[in-house]
């Protein structure tokens, strides 16, 4: 049994079996937050989520999947083929490739990059490429609006994330997801989120930002210009876009959790549970991927003009002063840190 | 000589000849930018009915905005003068499927100002409770309708529980939910089931009790809804009243004229309440008007349970009703504004001409008017500022 | 910028508009009925009639443009209203079936959907108006006007030239 376990640890064995689970949780988890956002928004609205597939409801996702699976997949006429197609690729790739480089559990990371953080930014980049793919090849008023939003909104979004994320790398030392997570100890006051709070809130906004959720969700914004960037897709091609929302949704969560909550350190020393710290990483994750829902279900959606003001007039120079706040208190207070 | 005077004198897209409007030469400025039409077409979920607004944007600026109706137009006034008049009364219940009682009231007072009939008290009070009623189903979802378009998906589904609830109520009272033919001609079509009363009491004191937190704290105080609702439509009083608007879009810029008090109808005289106005002349304000009458709906409603006397429900009309040769004229205020009825009658059983002021469709001037210089999203709270029905601009 | 409506006992401001109208215009026919000054006017003055309502008598609402078509000639009515408890009606009759009648937009901008309803659905043309096309009916291949009493309600003919 050793052995097999020590065959299979090498390279490039354990990446490849790594990967295909990594994918297998990314497209699950797609599936998932699916129906979790549909229970979720209906018990925020006083009524029943899906409950006739299988017990709860629970099997609805691969109702809806198998639905999607025999849908036809149409495209506009005068659509360019290549780009329309190439979008959702180019959506989802960033959303699971960026997994590779999270630890789920102390020495479970797939691929230790000391740039980790580097890493997660340059591949967030290529979803905003993705969008604009979507709303040009569409050949539509409404999706080129919608593409013209996106990407105004995810490049300017950026930046505040980008930012927020320098305070966790000051204080971190390292680029590196697993020395981040290692920095943090194992106590939830020593997590990065009590230091760096208002990092962590820009963080948190900018990623409801990137994932264009409500109240950000203008590019797909359902009252004015129906589906956005993503109204010619359907059957799978439109599954693959709402499948590359859904993980990058999840993918936030956890950057948020393994940056600011502490990844999968436990709370207190004592709940420690050594190699199935997977389960303080995945309750984390939830907590977050769960606010993001409540955010969505209770708010109204902001204007393109109010969001390109929140992100530039407030956010940025948020995080640029609090970077210098950050960068004096290390300085002085160079013996704690 | 003196119509020739361009009396108007702001800017207004609705005294602008049409060769400015219409024909969009390609306009290129010296950057080499031009607009780009564009269509939110009849097929559209948030379009509040089938409307089609043909739009010229530049960026997401609007520059031309112009309606294009008839989706949904059912010749209501043609099939109405080959109807005997009672059997005109369902097909008013369509017009503005939120108001339908309004509706049925407005025909019914111009063809009873026709034939000048002495209506029994307590089928007064009965028509200005479910009327008000009504003006509650109506409100409270249009709140919801406004913050469904501004993207929150969590308001309608409490109002639409609201809303079911009067509608049970209806249906235990008229036997229909929402196409009641309740009211005729002479009176109501029969008194109110024994136990309806308490249940409508109760109903109304549970809602005042929960009014507050279910459709005000969540709402009236979101910074998110005040950016997008603040300064948006903004209109002035001189606006308003040029574009012929009525009802709470008119109201919430400072205007406090209602059907119900100024032109008094049925028993409103006998009831106390406020008419309410708002100084702000955007869609924030037209919100805040209508929270506050719903609460003045439910006085109301009070009111006549408290007032209503006993009685018979029904005049005595005969078997056809026949009105002498001559006009009548009847005119209601509706959730939306003020519904008014032309009735010309010829002396046979049928009427000559039945013609419908239907407030949906002058208030929808607005949107041509209000809309250039705003911005693409901005459409739809200001749609939610004159909430109309796409049975009653169509009819 | 706020707008002073109308104050004062109703029956002396109905007697107001009467004379003011009175004195102003030939009117064929004039008098209060209830809460009503009824005036009946040609068809030409409609629009000097509707500007003395509007800037010197303070009637600042049109509530409506009726037309009715009585096989021979057209019956129009305008509603005004003055906001608190009194109504002026004009009435003109236009002979003929093809009406024409100046327009009041530019009185009365709220009277635009108004008379291009009216357009739409009798073929009254409104000489002035400033946007002249039908409202509910189709723009291009439409030629019949519904609401004319030789306008039979039966599929045939609605669709004809459509198919």
């Amino acid at each position: 049994m050793g052995t097999v376990l020590q065959y299979l640890n090498q390279e490039p064995i354990r990446f490849l079996i790594s990967f295909g689970l990594v994918l297998f949780l990314v497209l699950n988890l797609a599936a998932v937050l699916t129906m979790a956002e549909r229970k979720v928004s209906a018990y925020i609205q006083l009524r029943y989520g899906p409950n006739r597939v299988g017990p709860r409801g629970l099997l609805q996702p691969a109702a809806d999947v198998f639905k999607l699976f025999t849908k036809e997949n149409v495209s506009p006429g005068r659509s360019d083929l290549w780009v329309f197609l190439g979008a959702p690729i180019a959506m989802f790739l960033p959303a699971a490739l960026v997994w590779l480089v999270i630890p789920f559990a102390p020495d479970a990371v797939m691929a230790d990059l000391n740039v980790g953080i580097l890493f997660f930014v340059a591949v967030t980049s290529i979803g905003a490429l993705g969008v604009v793919m979507a709303g040009y090849g569409s050949r539509s008023t409404f999706a080129l609006l919608g593409a013209l939003r996106g990407a105004a909104q995810m490049i300017s979004y950026e930046v505040p994330l980008i930012l927020s994320l320098l305070g966790v790398v000051m204080l971190a030392g390292s680029l590196s997801f697993v020395d981040v997570v290692n920095a943090q100890g194992d106590t939830f006051w020593t997590w990065y989120f009590l230091p760096l709070f208002p990092m962590f809130i820009t963080f948190y906004v900018a990623g409801i930002a990137e994932v264009k959720r409500v109240p950000f969700d203008l590019p797909e914004g359902e009252s004015e210009i129906v589906g956005g960037f993503m109204i010619e897709y359907s059957g799978m091609t439109w599954a693959l876009i709402q499948a590359a929302e859904f993980a990058s949704m999840g993918l936030m969560s956890a950057i948020t959790a393994t940056l600011f909550l502490g990844g999968w350190q436990p709370p207190l020393p004592f709940l420690d549970l050594g190699a199935f710290n997977w389960i303080w990483f995945g309750l984390k994750t939830a907590l977050i991927m769960f606010t993001f829902q409540w955010i969505r279900w209770s708010v109204p959606r902001l204007r393109m003009d109010q969001l390109m003001d929140l992100g530039w007039k407030v956010l940025v120079p948020l995080t640029l002063i609090y970077l210098f706040v950050v960068a004096a208190a290390m300085l002085v207070f160079q013996e704690v840190l | 000589m003196l119509g020739e005077e361009r009396r108007v004198e702001h800017h207004s897209a609705l005294t602008e000849p049409a060769t400015v409007r219409l024909i969009n030469p390609d306009v290129r400025d010296e950057f080499g930018l031009e607009t780009i039409d564009m269509n939110m077409g009849p097929q559209h979920p948030a379009m509040h009915g089938l409307l089609r607004l043909i739009l010229e944007l530049d960026g997401e600026t609007v520059v031309r905005c112009d309606p294009v109706m008839g989706y949904l137009h059912r010749c209501q006034e043609k099939i109405a003068e080959n109807r005997m008049y009672p059997a005109v009364i369902p097909m008013t219940d369509r017009l503005d499927y939120f108001a339908n009682m309004h509706n049925e009231h407005g025909y019914v007072l111009a063809v009873e100002d026709l034939l000048d009939v002495e209506i029994p008290p307590r089928a007064e009070y009965i028509r200005v409770l479910m009327c008000e009623l009504m003006r509650l189903a109506s409100h409270i979802p249009s709140i919801g309708f406004l913050m469904l378009e501004l993207g929150a998906f969590t308001p309608i589904l409490y109002a639409f529980r609201e809303r079911e609830r009067i509608q049970s109520i209806f249906e235990a009272v008229t036997g229909a939910r929402m196409m009641f033919h309740y009211i005729r001609i002479g009176g109501v079509k029969a008194d109110l089931p024994p136990d309806i009363p308490e249940k409508i009491w109760r109903f109304v004191e549970g809602l005042e009790q929960n009014f507050q937190s279910d459709f005000v704290d969540l709402i009236q105080g979101n910074e998110i809804f005040i950016s997008r609702t603040r300064n948006v439509g903004k209109m002035t009083q001189e606006q308003a009243v040029e574009m012929g608007l009525t009802g709470p879009p008119l109201r919430c810029t400072g205007v406090d004229f209602d059907v119900r008090l100024d032109y008094p109808y049925s028993v409103y005289p006998e009831l106390k309440f406020d008419v309410i106005t708002d100084t702000g002349g955007d869609v924030e304000a037209s919100y805040r008007v209508r929270i506050a009458e719903c609460l003045e709906s439910i006085k109301i409603i009070k009111q006549c349970l408290e007032k209503m006397p006993e009685g018979e429900v029904m005049a005595d009309m005969g078997r056809r009703i026949r009105p002498p040769e001559g006009e009548g004229f009847g005119r209601v205020e509706s959730p939306r504004g003020e519904f008014a009825v032309h009735v010309v009658s010829d002396g046979s059983d049928t009427p000559y001409r039945v013609h419908y002021r239907d407030p949906s469709f002058v208030n929808m001037q607005l949107l041509q008017e209000v809309v250039p210089g705003h911005y693409l999203p901005d459409i739809m709270p200001i749609m939610g500022l004159v909430d109309p029905v796409s049975g009653g601009w169509d009819k | 910028m706020s707008l002073t409506l109308p104050e004062g006992d109703l029956g002396t401001r109905l007697e107001r508009y009467l004379e003011g109208l009175r004195n102003r215009h030939g009117l064929e026919e004039s008098g209060i009925e209830g809460n009503v000054v009824r005036v009946v006017i040609d068809s030409e003055s409609v629009p000097a009639v509707l500007a003395t309502a509007r800037e010197e008598l303070r009637v600042l609402h049109l509530s409506f443009i009726t037309v009715v078509d009585r096989e021979g000639s057209f019956e129009l009515t305008y509603e005004l209203v003055d906001f608190r408890g009194a109504r002026v009606r004009v009435k003109t009759v236009v002979e003929g079936t093809e009406p024409v009648v100046p327009t009041v937009t530019n009185i009365y901008p709220t009277a635009n959907w108004h008379e291009r309803e009216a357009y739409d659905m009798f073929g009254v043309a409104f000489r002035g108006h400033p946007d002249l096309r039908r409202t509910y009916m189709w723009q291009d291949h439409f030629d019949h006007h519904p609401l004319l009493k030789s306008f039979e309600i039966s599929t045939k003919r609605t669709f004809e030239g459509l198919r």
